[in-house]
């Protein structure tokens, strides 16, 4: 927010770099900013295209468990908050279909479908790369079985099952109880056509259904019609017992109250990455702890070799989460998933402190998946000409954990190494500061005209 | 076998091998991590004498989960060799009828292995293909199967000849060496390699092609160890034909509904081993209508068949082989296709006195007879 509201700060969302020259003291980077079809300038953020956008699309943020429109915003809280529409999907831009819906209720007319990307040049005098990070795709680990088993799913998921504002409003669903769900409205379509083409019978024979059938049974009603009446009683009753079955079961379905946290999913691991990504303990505690808070009846386990809780409190907060959420730390590092009958996880490791393999049925296993450098720090290290390491972050020296292999060229946050949140900030504080300093002790500073 | 000094400061002791280890399952004081550790604290003498190194089935479930990679089935191997020399021995299974045709083989002796194949199909004494046959054709020597135990390598030398390939299949090819290889008799499985690499270099061939997985996996990955790099190509009869058939003009009848379901059992030495999954898969595939109805545990993840090397087949063994027909049954399939001769010996005889009715099918026959 203070960055979006910043007088000194510009601020070019939706963009890439497509070119860095020059050096310390006056680089030209050289921006793309991609076309949004909507002029930023003019749009309030109101939300009224998506509302009416005919066009549901998988919504990236949700990480495919929600559904968004063609015209978006990536999240609600995003700088800017202007929308965006994605042409793969926008039946503008699709041959051969008309629609418009969004310039029409647009208001503040800021839809353009014209719209072109731009190129820009930015002078700088140092240059921050903040490009993040990426998480570890669980399927490489088979036994797993995430992407086979539905209901396991990654931290980050999760995560978007515990918030208000996610594909469940806070509660915790098992992905195969939500489709169960989803499938019901389906269902009563199918039953309420069948009933239909009942009706049609009924009107044509002026007898009810229920009176028809006994008689057809007892062979008093006879010929090709009364047999495709009768073909569509049985079908419809059919149907009429499924989705009553269906709507019993989705009544009583409750949330996933038997939650299991697998740690260092593709960390400290030498067949992917060797180090520790530092902030999974972490970040499963806390979503234990909330979890428990959404629901009292939640038993959650977390299960890895230690729990790295390093950062002042972090051992209270791990403590807490033991003796008020009551999670129950597991000794060990998870061999592998089977599936039970019900879609039931059922997670296999040996308890190496009593030292027996053991099997633990739960609802629902979250993955706390690795932090992998992100695709954006490879390609802007080609771009640029940056060192990486070993792992793919950009390379720096312990002591100048700062300073890529460029001078004036810095680096903050997870593209240099994984870290949690309050150290990805400081870093970005140091790194700004950084820049300033370079910058006002070579004398090169340029001010911007 | 020396764990390297990554692995040693790296292993975490996080269990995965004894979580991922079906025995250790059933036998609970059977820990793959705890030798490890064992052997690391120089407590080798306890691993050497003890029984349970023989119960290992060497199936790779837990070297390939290991995030440190320690080969346990390879530590296994090495320990077992030291095992043998201080007279601590496996229980060899149908009285070591296999490991005295294996000693004999040693020995210069005349065979006759070519017999069957005559009444089969082409073949010849040199070119370029190798048709390394292996033991599956000589198990009716020990195990009663009917008359089946020859259906493997006939199928693969009458696909084969279809493929316009006559290959070599000699006198002279001896046991591949894999059994005594894993029961840490080293010597016995030198002297079988330098007859067999004599055998292959007499023909000519350029390229030595297996139906039997563990053959394949012993010379893709022991022989070069011990005898270094080959001088022809090894190669897998499944991947061959995966790569083949398909443009072959071989048409393949309609599954019928008799035979419309079928389940896979991924060989141990064939799938973690060799990484072979797909082209078995791709044969099958091959038959119009035929449904393959996945185990829970497949591929990576998949079972033995409970035991290896001809030794330590126990209630262990019958309760492993048990549990896997009962996955397959569920998977609705009538046949359980494997592409291993042990494999099917074993999930074969692990039906007698039960309750359990499954076609266990060879892959080349089952392909062969639905062609057109």
């Amino acid at each position: 927010m203070d960055v979006g509201r910043h007088p000194n700060i510009r601020l070019l969302a939706y963009s890439e770099v497509e070119k860095v020259e020059g050096e310390l003291g006056d680089f030209k980077v050289t921006v793309r900013k991609k076309a949004r079809y909507v002029d930023e300038s003019k749009c309030t953020g109101c939300g009224a295209c998506a509302e009416k956008c005919p066009t549901a699309i998988s919504d990236e943020y949700n990480l495919g468990l929600a559904n968004a429109k063609a015209i978006y915003r990536y999240f609600a809280q995003g700088i800017p908050s202007t929308y965006t529409i994605n042409t793969n999907f926008c039946r503008n831009f699709q041959a051969g279909k008309k629609c418009g819906v969004c310039a029409k209720v647009c208001q503040a007319g800021a839809i353009d479908y014209k719209q072109q990307d731009q190129v820009l040049e930015v002078e700088a005098g140092a240059v921050i790369l903040a490009t993040g990070y990426e998480l570890f795709d669980a399927r490489r680990i088979p036994e797993y079985g995430y992407g086979r088993l539905p209901n396991v799913v990654t931290a980050l998921e999760f995560e978007r099952f515990l918030s208000a504002s996610g594909p469940t409003h806070g509660h915790v669903y098992r992905p195969t109880d939500l489709a169960l769900k989803e499938s019901l409205p389906e269902l009563e379509k199918s039953r309420q056509k069948a009933f239909k083409a009942l009706e049609k019978f009924e009107k044509q024979f002026e007898k009810t259904s229920d009176e028809f059938y006994p008689l057809y049974e007892a062979g008093e009603l006879k010929g090709e019609d009364y047999e495709k009446w009768a073909e569509q009683v049985r079908a419809f009753r059919d149907l009429d017992g499924e989705v009553q079955a269906r709507k019993e079961k989705v009544a009583s379905l409750e949330s996933a109250h038997r939650l299991a946290f697998i740690q260092c999913v593709g960390s400290r691991d030498i067949r992917f990455n060797r180090y520790c990504s530092g902030f999974c303990c972490m970040h499963a505690i806390k979503e234990a702890i909330i979890a428990r808070e959404h629901d009292p009846q939640a038993q959650v386990y977390i299960i890895g070799m230690d729990i790295r809780a390093v950062g002042k409190g972090f051992e209270e907060y791990r403590n807490r989460g033991a003796k008020e959420s009551h999670i129950e730390y597991v000794r060990s590092r998870v061999a592998e998933i089977t599936e039970d009958k019900d879609h039931s996880p059922v997670i296999w490791y040996e308890d190496t402190k009593e030292r027996v393999v053991k099997s633990l049925p739960v609802d629902l296993v979250i993955l706390s998946t690795a932090c992998e450098p992100s695709p954006a720090t490879r390609i802007l290290a080609d771009i640029i000409g940056l060192e990486v390491n070993d792992f793919g972050f950009y390379a720096t020296d312990p002591s100048q954990p700062l300073d890529t292999s460029r001078p004036g060229i810095f680096v903050c946050g997870c593209a240099q190494s994984p870290m949690d949140i309050p150290e990805s900030v400081a870093q970005a504080s140091s790194a700004a500061a950084r820049a300033a300093q370079v910058l006002s002790g070579s004398g090169t500073l340029r001010l911007a005209s | 076998m020396k764990l390297s000094k990554e692995q040693i400061d790296y292993c975490m002791e996080c269990g995965v091998c004894t979580g991922s280890c079906p025995i250790s399952r059933l036998i609970p004081t059977f820990s793959p991590r705890q030798m490890i550790k064992r052997a690391l604290m120089d407590l080798d003498e306890t691993v050497v004498k003890g029984r349970e190194l023989w119960a290992c089935l060497t199936c790779a479930r837990c070297s390939t989960r290991c995030p440190v990679q320690i080969d346990f089935p390879e530590f296994a191997r090495i320990y077992r060799g030291r095992a043998r020399k201080e007279g601590n021995l496996p229980q060899l299974s149908h009285h070591g009828t296999l490991q005295a045709v294996t000693a004999l083989q040693t020995r210069p002796v005349r065979q006759n292995r070519t017999e069957w194949a005559r009444e089969t199909g082409k073949f010849a004494s040199t070119g370029d293909y190798f048709f390394f046959v292996g033991c599956a054709p000589f198990f009716d020597a020990a195990i009663k199967f009917g008359d089946t135990s020859m259906d493997t390598v006939k199928s693969v030398l009458k696909l084969v000849n279809r493929m316009g390939i006559e290959p070599v299949i000699s006198d002279d090819e001896c046991c591949c060496g894999h059994d005594a290889l894993w029961s840490g008799d080293e010597a016995t499985f030198r002297k079988l390699v330098r007859k067999n690499l004599d055998a292959i270099s007499g023909s000519g061939a350029k390229t030595v092609f297996f139906s039997c997985p563990e053959g394949y996996a012993t010379f893709k990955h022991h022989v070069p160890q011990y005898f270094g790099e080959l001088p022809f190509e090894v190669l897998h009869i499944t991947e061959f034909l995966a790569r083949e058939l398909p443009g072959s003009g071989v048409k393949f009848a309609p599954a019928s509904n008799g035979d419309g379901v079928v389940t896979y059992q991924d060989p141990c030495r064939l799938g973690r081993k060799a990484g072979i999954y797909e082209p078995p898969r791709d044969l099958l595939k091959l038959v119009p209508g035929l449904q393959i109805e996945e185990m829970g545990l497949n591929r990576e993840n998949a079972v033995c068949c409970g035991t290896s090397a001809w030794m330590e087949c126990s209630n262990c063994s019958k309760t492993m082989q048990t549990e896997r027909l009962l996955e397959a049954l569920e998977t609705g399939a009538k046949t359980l296709i494997t592409a291993c001769p042990k494999c099917r010996i074993h999930l074969t005889c692990a039906q007698s006195n039960t309750d359990l009715h499954m076609d266990v099918a060879d892959l080349y026959t089952f392909i062969l007879n639905r062609i057109e």
